[in-house]
Formats: structure tokens, C-alpha cells, sequence
């Protein structure tokens, strides 16, 4: 009864602090009125290349994350190959290109929850590992938009 | 071939026996629900996965003692005239092995994600439209894995050592120590959520050592009973009281000059001999049949006890 106790308080105290989980980088923290370093690879409609910045749904996804983080973003533009890389070596927080939940690279880079599904394939973010703060702040921006972005394939498909 | 007589447990334990099933069978349905819940919980958390392969290999023992306890039913026969005691034996040769193994692959597996500096992500889940933490639930079902356990465990321990049953027994220990496991992952991911992307595999390490101590320890037992060691208890492994009591008995008895015995364990069951010098051949069956019989009353472990006559003991070679 003690042990069960104890392990209950435990969690308790744990899940009163607002800050949990940290990342073990401070990925958030250094995002926080700073730059959002993100890679992406063209893949319309999700990642949209022009000749000034990126467009498409997932560019504006992450445009309007940035905003409330109050952080402007620097944009990266490579390969799939290429970016993943520079991901694992931690040069890049994020890395966008509609990416679906089959991804290959599971084994070696994180994913974000799937948090569109279109034509029966979940989409997904690629986040810098381990970073849990960044990844629950990302995943808890994308819910938020849920209710319209179900509706976001499709009318940019329709353009 | 003459087989030995059917015979399991006397009647006043067969009744536990019964219970130890019952609590086996109770053992399997909550750790089959555990394994569920946590592969559904365990992201990609290493503490969270040794905790996992625990947890499905400590079904071993319960399986094992269920699958061996109708095997040992069945009476001996012609073609095994000693019974099938030693499926036993076998089972918790099993138990030990396997726990051994996962035990080595562990520690292997998460040392190599602490040496390459692997960090674990850990995201967020939707469970009735709330957006929550997964770490959260990993330690709400490492809470559901590790508490039961130990009543299980506390609940076998006095049955495992009246029914004389190694494998129940083992099984026990573990299921106590389970706590400690869930524990230590419980803490190695707190330790994630702070930011210590370290400290989940550090605990799944920990467990694992756990894991390969307790499995080296029996799978050691289990081989020891194969090669027909003396017999030990179940708690301490210490070698049996009963033998140095046969020794005196036989000693205080008229008709032996002097004697010597021989034990043996399989599984719940001690088979033996007593190498006696008869002081004369005076009524010497009469009396030989009879401290036969004496000897197996003496507890319900003895069977089959067997005096055979002999002019010298023959000396011990150092």
C-alpha cells in the first residue's frame, strides 16, 4: 500500500509541473522568439517550391506554428536523403514534405503523430529525437487544427 | 519394468495444489492483459521494452508449471517406470533458461542504446479527444504491472514451499521483485520527461541485471536438479533436514550395524536408498519391510525408499 502510494504521488507531482516533459536539448527554448530551423523537399500540395519561400498546406501549417511561438523560420531546401541526414545530426528541429507514417526512415529519425490522413495515408512531421517538449508542442498545435485541416487536402488539390 | 506407485501430493496438500493452479491460471489472465497494455503503451521507451519482454517471459514459470503439472498426473508405466516426475524438473529448467536469456539480450540491447546515445521520443496520444502525454499512461500501466504482482507473489510463496515446488517458487520470487522493475522504468521515465534522455535506458539496464541475476540463479538450480544434486529446500536451497534425520534413524535401529543413504529429487518427489549392514539375518525381511515403511511415513516426500543389504559399506573416495 506504501509502494502504491508513493508511485501515485509521484505521478502526481510530476504531472503538476506545466513544464513536462523537458527536452534534453532546450529545443524549445532556443525556438522561443528565435528561429525554427526547417527542411523541406517538395511535394505538392503539401510543400509547395517558388523561387522567394516555400508555399503548400504543410508550409502554412508551419508558418502559423511558428507564430505562436513567436519565432520566424529558416528555411532549408534539399533532398529527403539530405535533410534526414542534417536532422540526425541535429542541424535542423524540423523537416516537412508530406511525409506518411510508412516513412523508412522510422527506425532512425522521429516522427510526429500522423496528424492528417489523406486517401487512406497518415501524414507526418519529422522532429529532432528525443526533443519531447518541442514534439508535444508541435502535436499539441497540430490537434488544434484538426477540425479544418480534414478539409485542407482537398481544396488545395482543387487550385 | 515395475513401475512405481501413482502418487503426486497426500490429500491434505491436494487442495493447495489445486489453488496453486487456480493462482496460476489468475497469474496468466493478468499478465496476458499486462503485456497488452503495455505494448500498446511502449512508444519507443527502452525501460518500457525490457519491462515488456519481463513481463511476457515471466509468464514462463506459470505456463511451465501448468503444462507440467498434468504431465506429472499421469501414472508410471512400463515404458516409464519412475513417472513422469521429472517434467518438472524439466519446466523449470525451462523458466530459468528463458529468463536468463531475455535477461542477456536486455542489458545487450540498452547498453548499445546508452553507448550510441540513442534518445527516446516520446509523443503525445488522443484518448477520448484528450491530447495526453504517452509517458503518463507508460507509468499508469507500469503501476497495473508491477502492484498485482506482488500480492500474486506473496500469495505462492507458502504454497510453493509445502508443495515442495521449485518452479511455483521461482516463479513467486519473481513476481515479488516485479515492483523493482516497474519502479525503475517508472523512474527512467520521469527521468525522460525532465529532460535525461539517459536515464531510461540507465533503468532498462538495471532491470536487466535484475533479470539475469535471478535467471542465473535457477537456470543453475534447474541443471543441478537434472544432475540428481542432493536434495535442497525450496527457500534457501540448503541441503534437506530430512536426510541427516533418515541417517540417525536407521542408525538407532537394532538390527542395522551400521548404513548409509542416498537421495535423490524429482520434482516434488525424493527417491532413494539406505545401503544397510545387518547386525544379524535373524527376521531380517520382517524388519527390513518395516523400517521401510517407517522411513517413507516420515514425511510425503519419501517414495519409493529402497534398503538394500550389503556385507561393507563401501568407502568414500576423496
Amino acid at each position: 500500500m506504501r509502494l502504491l502510494f508513493l508511485l501515485l504521488l509521484m505521478v502526481l507531482l510530476t504531472s503538476a509541473c506545466d513544464n513536462f516533459p523537458r527536452d534534453p536539448d532546450e529545443t524549445l527554448t532556443k525556438i522561443k522568439n528565435n528561429t525554427l530551423l526547417v527542411g523541406y523537399t517538395e511535394n505538392p500540395p503539401w510543400v509547395v517550391k517558388t523561387k522567394a519561400e516555400p508555399t503548400g498546406l504543410e508550409v502554412e501549417l508551419i508558418k502559423n506554428f511558428a507564430k505562436t511561438q513567436g519565432a520566424k523560420i529558416s528555411w532549408v531546401n534539399d533532398t529527403e536523403q539530405d535533410l534526414f541526414q542534417k536532422l540526425e545530426k541535429r542541424e535542423l528541429y524540423l523537416v516537412i514534405g508530406g511525409f506518411t507514417d510508412k516513412n523508412t526512415w522510422k527506425t532512425k529519425i522521429s516522427f510526429t503523430r500522423p496528424y492528417v490522413k489523406h486517401q487512406k495515408e497518415k501524414h507526418v512531421m519529422a522532429v529532432l529525437k528525443g526533443e519531447n517538449a518541442f514534439i508535444v508542442a508541435l502535436e499539441t498545435f497540430l490537434h488544434q487544427q484538426t477540425s479544418h485541416l480534414n478539409a485542407l487536402p482537398a481544396s488545395y488539390e482543387a487550385n | 519394468m515395475k513401475p512405481i506407485k501413482k502418487f503426486e501430493f497426500p490429500a491434505e496438500l491436494r487442495p493447495l495444489f489445486e489453488k496453486a493452479k487456480r493462482l496460476e491460471w489468475l497469474t496468466l489472465i493478468y499478465l496476458a492483459i499486462t503485456v497488452v497494455i503495455m505494448y500498446l503503451t511502449m512508444g519507443n521507451s527502452q525501460a518500457m521494452k525490457t519491462a515488456w519482454y519481463e513481463d511476457l517471459l515471466s509468464m514462463t514459470p506459470s505456463v511451465a508449471f501448468l503444462i507440467s503439472s498434468r504431465i506429472v498426473a499421469k501414472p508410471a508405466n512400463g515404458e516409464f517406470p519412475y513417472g513422469y516426475h521429472k517434467a518438472v524438473s524439466i519446466a523449470y529448467l525451462c523458466s530459468s533458461l528463458a529468463l536468463f536469456a531475455v535477461g542477456s539480450f536486455l542489458v545487450i540491447d540498452s547498453g548499445i542504446t546508452l553507448i550510441k546515445g540513442d534518445r527516446p521520443t516520446i509523443g503525445t496520444v488522443i484518448i477520448f479527444g484528450h491530447q495526453i502525454w504517452l509517458g503518463y499512461l507508460m507509468m499508469i500501466a507500469l503501476i497495473w504491472g508491477s502492484v498485482p504482482a506482488v500480492f500474486l507473489g506473496r500469495a505462492k510463496l507458502p504454497i510453493a514451499k509445502k508443495l515442495h515446488s521449485k518452479n511455483l517458487y521461482t516463479d513467486a520470487e519473481m513476481q515479488k521483485a516485479d515492483w523493482m522493475t516497474g519502479f525503475a522504468a517508472i523512474l527512467g521515465i520521469t527521468g525522460i520527461g525532465f529532460g535525461w534522455w539517459w536515464a531510461d535506458a540507465a533503468a532498462a539496464s538495471i532491470i536487466s541485471l535484475d533479470v539475469i541475476h535471478d535467471g542465473f540463479k535457477n537456470l543453475k538450480q534447474a541443471l543441478y536438479d537434472l544432475i540428481d544434486q542432493i536434495p535442497k529446500t525450496v527457500d534457501n536451497q540448503k541441503t534437506d533436514p530430512i536426510i541427516k534425520h533418515i541417517e540417525d534413524y536407521l542408525q538407532q535401529k537394532t538390527w542395522v550395524k551400521t548404513a548409509e543413504i542416498r537421495l535423490r529429487e524429482d520434482g516434488h518427489i525424493y527417491f532413494g536408498e539406505a545401503f544397510v549392514v545387518p547386525v544379524s539375518s535373524v527376521n531380517l525381511i520382517q524388519a527390513m519391510e518395516d523400517t521401510r515403511q517407517e522411513i517413507e511415513n516420515m514425511h510425503w516426500h519419501l517414495h519409493e525408499f529402497i534398503i538394500t543389504l550389503v556385507s561393507d559399506l563401501p568407502q568414500q573416495e576423496a
